[in-house]
């Protein structure tokens, strides 16, 4: 039964989302300007059917209003070039001669004129003012308005125009910010890669030229030591054997040394980084091979760290941040936690929102959640088999 | 034209259809005559509330597609909305057509007193297609059948009434009988009394032209495409 009822209420829930999604688009629908042009020309058409049952024309002169409809129901089903406007000024110049309406009727071309931003052609339909046996200054405000209506629907509609344009192409700048970021991140890795690949080139040819030398030739003087039968030249190649290997010693050495970046770089780095963070008290601990991490990794996993313990300095209330780093074969794994309690919407900060796309281009994940016992930062990158 | 056969067969495919498509125009044919009004058999008055009923229920049919999402399927068929619509407006207006000529020739061979059956039968045919058109556009506005036939069905009686098809449009007060004007059934009660009483053509042309005139009115408006 509790079941039953938290269907019927998930259903419920989800019907009231698809009413209000409805009537979210049907409000959309009548926002939009069209809706008003549309409803302004029929309006007019029921002006003229008001005028015809008020007045005393002909039964005939009914068709006059079934012909401005017709043109009406066409400008609301297609776009109609602006030609058009002469089709109903000449329905409404054929009836002149027989009813009022006609003149009235002139308001329908007026407002399209005006509508496609040529008000100025319209004034010339004003001219029937001097020529109508109809009350002039009725007819004139009669006018005015649709002139008035109409210039506002053209600037209404440009202005909408405009603003569609205009947000099209910031979605479209928006789009290729985030396509050039998410390349910028993939070149990041892509480098790390590059310049773990030259260093590997570069220590190779160190010790290739600094140690292969001095090693080979002392292998070689091992080899003739066993054939020399004189004792002293024994002694002698024995001699240039230890001065070898002394000096290839000393190489390695010297060359290890000259390697051995000062800046400090991986879980060092991190250690670094929570030793100098004095506001809270860090229980840290560590599990698996951290060698088998590379370069870019670490450097998201140090941003992560900054900007967690950055938050729980300037948010929270905690005391305790527990900090655990794993590393298994196929992932690595950095959760941290605090015991803070203060409910804040962090997930809205840039900060995480921009580590979680980076975690998410090296095919992982940033997941935060705030509990009651404190809020909790997990970062899962995959580990990249090497071949 | 597979569509237009299709709305054929449709159109006569249950029980209700085949009565009003029918039975019910076969009835007009002997309904007896009115004593002063009206001037046509009674059958013949009564024939236009028919023809909108007729064409509420054959429209009713692309209603039916939309509802049951056929609409939707026929979108992304290679066949276009004007073919599916032209298609099944020329099968509903045959079966009008025929009607139409199945009343007004059944009559004169029945031996009722027309007038003038061909005019006549002209008129129906107009009118016919004046109903179609409304009906169209009627259920443009509907999603679902059963309203949309429903709130028509009272429609149509106030249009009758106010048409002046069942009364008068004489007996009406001056603002309605203005009024009546506006509903295409006034001007199939005018074509009527032409019929019986007419002499000049041109007035008859023009009842037809204003009823052509309401077709494509309403034609204009319920062929939009709603999904």
């Amino acid at each position: 039964m509790a079941i039953y009822n938290s269907i019927r209420c998930n259903w419920k829930h989800e019907e009231n989302l698809v009413g209000n999604e409805q009537g979210a688009r049907w409000m959309k629908k009548l926002m939009e300007p069209y809706v008003f042009v549309n409803a302004w020309r029929f309006l007019m058409v029921g002006v003229l059917i008001h005028l015809w049952i008020i007045g005393d024309s002909m039964s005939s002169s009914f068709i006059l209003i079934l012909l401005l409809l017709i043109t009406t129901s066409l400008r609301w089903r297609f776009p109609l070039p602006i030609w058009f406007v002469f089709i109903d000024v000449f329905i409404c110049s054929l009836y002149f001669p027989y009813t009022a309406i006609s003149y009235y009727g002139l308001a329908l071309p007026i407002f399209e004129l005006a509508r496609k931003g040529k008000a100025l052609f319209s004034l010339v339909l004003f001219s029937v003012l001097f020529f109508t046996s109809v009350s002039s200054s009725i007819l004139f405000w009669f006018f005015f308005q649709a002139l008035f209506f109409g210039v506002f629907s053209y600037i209404a509609i440009k202005n909408q125009e405009e603003y569609r344009l205009d947000v099209d192409e910031q979605r479209r700048a928006r789009y290729e910010l985030e396509k050039i970021k998410t390349d910028l991140l993939e070149a990041n890795q892509l480098v790390s890669q590059e310049a773990e690949l030259m260093e590997r080139y570069r220590i190779s040819r160190e010790l290739h030229d600094h140690l292969g030398h001095d090693l080979t030739g002392a292998s070689l003087a091992l080899q003739a030591y066993e054939y020399v039968q004189d004792p002293k030249e024994a002694e002698t190649l024995l001699q240039e054997v230890k001065n070898r290997l002394e000096r290839s010693t000393k190489n390695l050495r010297e060359t290890v040394h000259n390697m051995t970046p000062i800046t400090q770089i991986g879980v060092e780095r991190l250690e670094k980084i929570m030793q100098s963070f004095y506001q809270v008290e860090i229980k840290y601990q560590k599990s698996g091979n951290m060698l088998t991490v590379p370069a870019y990794i670490w450097g998201l996993l140090e941003s992560c760290l900054k900007e967690a313990l950055t938050n729980v300095a300037r948010h929270s209330n905690a005391t305790k941040v527990e900090i655990d780093l794993q590393v298994t074969e196929s992932i690595v794994r950095l959760s941290i936690q605090d015991n803070g309690t203060v409910k804040k919407n962090s997930l809205s900060g840039s900060g995480l929102r921009s580590l979680q796309m980076r975690s998410r281009s090296m095919g992982g994940s940033l997941a935060i959640s705030n509990r009651e016992n404190g809020f909790i930062l997990v970062c899962v990158i995959p580990l990249e088999k090497e071949s | 034209m597979t569509v237009f056969k299709f709305a054929l067969k449709r159109s006569f495919s249950n029980i209700a259809n085949l009565v009003f498509l029918t039975l019910f125009p076969v009835a007009c044919i002997f309904l007896p005559r009115g004593e002063e009004w009206p001037f046509l058999p009674y059958g013949y008055q009564y024939f236009g509330i028919i023809i909108l009923f007729i064409g509420i229920r054959l429209a009713a049919i692309i209603l039916e597609d939309r509802e049951k999402g056929v609409v939707k399927r026929l979108a992304v068929a290679p066949i276009s909305h004007f073919n599916y619509l032209s298609q099944n407006l020329l099968a509903y207006s045959v079966i009008l057509i025929l009607q139409c000529a199945i009343v007004v020739y059944g009559g004169v061979l029945f031996g009722q007193e027309l007038y003038q059956p061909g005019w006549l039968f002209l008129l129906y045919v107009s009118f016919s297609f004046a109903s179609l058109a409304i009906a169209l556009a009627w259920i443009s506005i509907y999603r679902k059948k059963d309203v949309a036939f429903l709130i028509y069905m009272s429609l149509i009686f106030i249009v009758v009434v106010l048409g002046g098809l069942i009364i008068p449009v004489e007996m009406f007060p001056d603002l309605l009988k203005r009024m009546a004007v506006i509903l295409p059934t006034y001007w199939l009660g005018q074509g009527l009394n032409w019929v019986v009483f007419g002499e000049e053509i041109l007035d008859f042309l023009i009842i037809n032209g204003v009823l052509w005139l309401y077709t494509i009115v309403f034609v204009v408006i319920g062929s939009t495409r709603k999904i």
